[in-house]
């Protein structure tokens, strides 16, 4: 199991278009995000979460199969770790999808 | 009892020969460009004279209480004031340009002011696009060098739109609107010819032949966009100029994660303002509906714009409703 990821505090996202867009406190910078980033940081707004859980809540959320997510997220964290807008986690309970 | 009210200063194109260089070499001249004010000294007459041709509709003000920037245009010192004689841009004690030829110092000063702007006016958002106003609302023209931006700017301004900026979208982020950056628009190379054919009444200052971006000449504001320079302007709409030699013209409409980058990412100060910029870019973009514009046939990109304006307004209308 991955260590957890967490949302940075203050990060913004917004829907643009096809696209998202995301402000990050912590480098300053906005980032363009396709869905699945925007999904996983929607995710982390109720808390850390690891690959696993993300995946978990992501394919309850969207019907789609584990396997075909766990290879998205996962290749998404750098992506997010650069772009300031998620950082290494404590480790929490599950999170959960509001609403 | 009444009293009269005190005469209004004269234009600068209305002073007689010298004065404004005796204003500009004694404590200056206090621009005032709607969003900001730039107070500029200088001992060179030619400076004088040149800044007389394109910021001849604003009032003369030999003084003032506050100033944005503050900006010298010095003839260098030694014997550059003989063997081709050069004149240096002076801020804070520094010179952050290399000189330019004693009788280029307009080309100078405008780079080195909106510079300067660029670098200042961190309580806006500075978009780097053209601006005009028609019904209240801003029109945003973002692009890269080469797009025909200017030209375009430079077209609308002559034709019914009031020109805000050729250079700032100067967004005020705590009101909500536009405010003008009043200063000449810089033409260059063939957009000169274009715009002097496209509007003779237009008034422009000397042709440079020979600056770092090519032959440039400055095209002054109107004296109805000087008058009302301090009108504000509420977000309208956006259109990404392309200049395509010989193409027909193609209007489309532009998705918000093209529109959102064209405005955040091309602004001069969008990283300082941090959050704010953020909020203010995406605000802009849920906002202002936009389009991208292939043009080559300036008249025809005018009533591409035009047919479009009012339903601009409308929606507009009906969001304050």
């Amino acid at each position: 199991m991955t260590a957890p990821y967490a949302r940075v505090d203050g990060a913004l996202v917004e829907p643009a278009g096809h696209l998202w867009v995301a402000y990050s406190p912590a480098t300053g910078e906005t980032a363009l995000l396709n869905d699945e980033s925007a999904a996983i940081l929607e995710i982390l707004e109720a808390g850390p979460a690891s690959t696993a859980q993300v995946c978990a809540l992501l394919s309850a959320d969207s019907g789609m199969a584990l396997a075909e997510l766990t290879p998205v997220v996962e290749a998404s964290w750098s992506k997010l770790l650069d772009a300031g807008l998620v950082r290494a986690g404590r480790r929490a309970e599950p999170a959960k999808i509001a609403g | 009892m009444t009293t009269s009210p005190a005469p209004a200063a004269p234009n600068l194109r209305a002073l007689q020969p010298g004065e404004l260089a005796r204003a500009l070499a004694g404590k200056g001249l206090w621009i005032d460009l709607g969003a900001a004010t730039v107070r500029v000294r200088s001992d060179s007459a030619v400076f004088a004279a040149q800044l007389g041709t394109v910021y001849g509709e604003l009032p003369l003000a030999d003084q003032g209480v506050w100033a944005d920037t503050h900006i010298d245009i010095r003839r260098a010192t030694g014997l550059r004031r003989w063997v081709r004689p050069q004149v240096v841009l002076w801020c804070d004690g520094q010179q952050p340009f290399e000189p330019f030829p004693a009788d280029s110092p307009l080309p100078l000063f405008e780079w080195g002011c909106n510079w300067q702007i660029a670098h200042r006016l961190n309580d806006l958002l500075l978009l780097h696009a053209g601006a005009v106003e028609r019904d209240g609302l801003a029109l945003l023209l973002p692009a890269m060098p080469g797009s025909g931006k200017s030209t375009l700017t430079a077209a609308l301004s002559q034709r019914g739109w009031r020109l805000l900026s050729d250079e700032f979208g100067a967004f005020d982020p705590q009101a909500g609107v536009f405010r003008a950056m009043l200063k000449p628009i810089a033409l260059k190379n063939q957009s000169i010819e274009v715009i002097r054919a496209f509007a003779p009444q237009a008034r422009f200052g000397p042709e440079f032949p020979k600056t770092r971006k090519g032959r440039v000449a400055h095209l002054a504001a109107t004296a109805d966009a000087v008058r009302r320079r301090h009108e504000p302007a509420r977000p309208g709409a956006i259109v990404l100029p392309k200049w395509e030699a010989g193409s027909a013209t193609r209007w489309e409409p532009l998705a918000e994660h093209v529109a959102f980058p064209a405005l955040a990412f091309n602004a001069f100060n969008y990283t300082v303002l941090g959050e704010a910029g953020f909020r203010a870019a995406v605000h802009l973009m849920r906002v202002c509906p936009a389009w991208q514009l292939v043009y080559s046939d300036l008249d025809d990109a005018l009533a591409t714009i035009a047919a479009t304006w009012p339903a601009v307004v409308q929606r507009h209308a009906e969001a304050l409703r």
